[in-house]
């Protein structure tokens, strides 16, 4: 099976594509191929000639840290969580998430979705839980992995700068409902960020591997802000 | 204190940097990645507290007396009384950050029984507690974000201490960002970088939890404690890359441990030790799996199906996902892997090491769990630790007069600049993997002298190789800086394990199967240009 990444050896160089030639267990994820190719004495490409090993970022390799996003197959997901069984076509196609700056290879910048979140003082300060909490879906909210998903996906996010994302509309959600007090000044920050732009693609939903309806959230938001969106 | 430097930033480390803003310390919280990306998120079963309302019988007392006994009574007693009467405490205030616990119908947190436990008293959200709590607290941290108080540095590892005279001062950090070696000069450090997965490979903890520091806190003068008592977590699912921890959660829930003989499923921890004994402690089970003739399973198929899609939701899809397996239908396939670290950097009753201003907390840092942990005491412990370094810290007066390192720096860039200027780049990461090979190998279950001592002279060998290489200049200078206090710290785990000549909690051997009364103290172990020292800590000095 030949694996295609493109590949960037740091911030400010230019980015190229590279082959290799996959040879090992055919139940592997995208991660294990990744390992399976960077766990050599030498890297050999698929001509032949000695290359560098493959930068990728890990840490739990089972879905719940969110660390190996990446574009497989022109789709966005999480290496560990995608198998070689599920890709169609004898070739696979990694490259790094196109909406952060790249450091190295597959390993890109995303802290612009924690300074966003920072920047709109979005924590939640007196606990003061609303009492009609939907409890399920805060669960499910808070296990957003942070991993970029759902903004490498948004027809909507480009940079980051005055759209914040799904990421963002699920935080400003945790918020609104773990201190009402906060309510109003969440939903300005909200629409400011997310309601007034967002085209309701709901892309962010199909790619989240937390499977986080940010629908739902979106609904809280537009149900109490009275701004008129259907939700 | 007026500026503390927290080196990782999973839920022991973040729960410290709050703290310590909270009393007005400026905290500069140093990580590789951002904390979503740290271990805590993969802890799943719950936290251990006494509530008022638990069932009959339930005391603090008896929290305490379950974890000491959990221990096999190496768990300083005070310290664990002072974790264990934090728990109702640590849990209101987890409730008050916004930890989505699973609740009853009058919302209520839920709690389950959890293995080695006398009384159910471990709170959870679902199974993924750990990261429930972590996106708490990385809320919580952004509000001292904000303020200034915590300043977060990401692509940042650690490299070593600075230290003068038994006093540390900061440490140096390899920064990627920033392109090299730097020093940070602090008032405290505070060492919050998890166990020691790297030294086994495949576990069921992250890729990011290596154990360098520790090691190389120990080269440097740092002694470390009850290094031998490795916990192995009965129920794990083997895949390609790594293992798959299968809750305890599991089993809290009535999930039962089967073998097969003659054609019939045997409930060998039931039939052995009664109707709880699928609940003993982790190292009692992982023993009775590692003995079985052939494979274990755990059994949920019975449970009824909404027990299974509440409670343990993550577990289903775990095992569907990379398993192909139904839990609702099948068994699922179980064997015991590495876990959890109940060793580390010593510590005493305020978490500072040996080295005056050098704290440990969490996985690193050795003090509640003597020779076994009993399930839901990792959350609390690594929360509680924080918070006890913290107090310390921000009530501690700081001297903000550090020695001048400038020459220290510029030996380590040199030795490092000259390593990776190499055209022969010998594989790090490949020696990493021989490593794991060996001490997966030599550092089982099961111990004996002859095993640990091969594994010692293989290690010995691999350090003498480590100390001539040149690096890998194709992966981070981290990963190749960090070999050798890697191999240092496998070294005097090995090390710990051959001292200790009884059987006891985690530590099992072969040829000295019973308990020594003798032994019943914590081992600590410290090194001095190459020479490793063992003792036992009889005086009980850590415990102060």
């Amino acid at each position: 099976m030949k694996v295609r990444i493109l590949r960037q050896q740091s911030p400010a160089s230019a980015p190229y594509w590279e082959f290799f030639v996959y040879d090992g267990p055919v139940d592997n994820s995208v991660a294990g191929v990744l390992d399976y190719i960077n766990y050599h004495d030498d890297i050999i490409n698929a001509d032949g000639k000695r290359t560098t090993r493959i930068g990728w970022e890990c840490s739990c390799l089972q879905g719940i840290c969110g660390a190996c996003a990446m574009v497989i197959n022109g789709r966005p997901a999480l290496a560990c969580e995608t198998f070689l069984k599920d890709l169609k076509g004898a070739e696979i196609e990694i490259r790094p998430l196109r909406k952060f700056l790249v450091i190295h290879d597959l390993v890109v910048d995303r802290s612009s979705i924690q300074e966003n979140l920072k920047q709109a003082n979005m924590y939640i300060g007196e606990y003061q839980p609303a009492e009609d909490g939907d409890h399920g879906h805060q669960y499910a909210a808070a296990k957003c992995l942070k991993c970029g998903l759902c903004l490498e996906v948004c027809p909507n996010y480009v940079n980051g700068r005055t759209f914040f994302g799904a990421a963002f509309a699920n935080d400003c959600y945790l918020v609104a409902t773990r201190n009402r007090s906060k309510g109003g000044s969440v939903r300005a920050l909200y629409a400011e960020h997310f309601g007034k732009t967002c085209s309701k693609s709901l892309s962010c939903m199909d790619v989240c591997p937390m499977k986080i309806s940010t629908l739902a959230s979106m609904a809280h938001l537009n149900k109490k802000s009275g701004n008129g969106k259907d939700a | 204190m007026k500026d503390v430097l927290i080196i990782g930033s999973g839920i022991s480390g973040m729960a410290c940097a709050v703290r310590c803003a909270a009393r007005g310390v400026h905290v500069t919280l140093v990580s590789p990645f951002p904390s979503e990306r740290s271990q805590s998120v993969m802890a799943a079963g719950g936290i251990n507290a006494v509530l008022p309302g638990g069932e009959a019988g339930e005391s603090v007392s008896s929290h305490v007396e379950d974890t000491l006994k959990g221990g096999c009574l190496l768990g300083g007693e005070r310290a664990v009384t002072g974790l264990c009467e934090h728990g109702e405490e640590i849990l209101r205030y987890l409730e008050s950050i916004g930890t989505v616990f699973s609740v009853d119908g009058q919302g209520r947190p839920r709690r389950r029984a959890f293995g080695g436990q006398s009384h159910k008293r471990t709170y959870y959200c679902g199974a993924s507690t750990g990261k429930q709590i972590v996106s708490a607290l990385v809320m919580e941290a952004r509000r001292f974000e904000a303020a200034g108080l915590i300043e977060r540095r990401l692509w940042c590892c650690f490299h070593s201490a600075l230290i003068r005279d038994g006093v540390c001062h900061g440490a140096m950090l390899f920064d990627e960002a920033r392109g090299g070696l730097q020093v940070v000069c602090a008032d405290a450090v505070v060492i919050a970088t998890g166990g020691q997965n790297a030294l086994f490979g495949k576990t069921t903890g992250s890729t990011q939890c290596d154990g360098y520091a520790a090691g190389k806190l120990f080269m440097q003068g740092a002694e470390l404690k009850n290094l031998e008592f490795i916990q192995y977590h009965p129920t794990t699912m083997e895949t390609q890359q790594k293992r798959m921890l299968i809750s305890e959660a599991a089993r809290g829930e009535g999930g039962r441990l089967f073998t097969r003989k003659d054609g019939r499923n045997v409930y060998f921890m039931e039939d052995k030790y009664g109707p709880g004994g699928n609940l003993m402690t982790r190292d009692v089970v992982s023993r009775e799996i590692d003995a079985l003739e052939g494979p274990a399973w755990l059994d949920l198929s019975f449970l009824d199906r909404a027990v299974i899609d509440e409670r343990l939701p993550e577990v289903r899809d775990l095992c569907a996902k990379y398993a192909g397996i139904d839990v609702t239908r099948e068994p699922i396939p179980v064997q015991p892997s590495v876990h959890f670290f109940m060793g580390g950097l010593a510590v005493h009753m305020n978490h500072e090491t040996n080295i005056r201003n050098l704290f440990a907390i969490g996985e690193c840092a050795s003090m509640y769990h003597g020779a076994n942990r009993i399930g839901g005491n990792s959350l609390l412990s690594a929360i509680y630790s924080g918070n006890i370094a913290a107090e310390e810290a921000a009530g501690r007066k700081g001297d903000s007069r550090h020695p001048d390192f400038s020459s220290d720096l510029e030996r380590e860039r040199n030795l490092l600049q000259r390593n990776m200027d190499t055209q022969s780049p010998f594989p790090v990461m490949y020696m990493r993997d021989m490593l794991a090979e060996t001490m997966q190998k030599r550092l089982g279950i099961v111990r004996s002298e002859e095993n640990l001592s091969q594994g010692l002279a293989d290690i010995d060998y691999d350090l003498s190789v480590a100390e001539r290489i040149r690096y890998d200049s194709s992966v981070m200078p981290y990963f190749n800086y960090s070999l050798t206090g890697i191999l240092t710290l496998a070294r005097a785990t090995v090390t710990c394990a051959l001292a200790r000549r009884e059987s006891r909690g985690a530590h099992y051997r072969s040829d000295y199967p019973e308990m020594d009364e003798a032994a019943g103290f914590a081992t600590i172990i410290s090194y001095d240009e190459g020479k490793y020292s063992v003792r036992l800590d009889k005086e009980r000095a850590y415990e102060s």
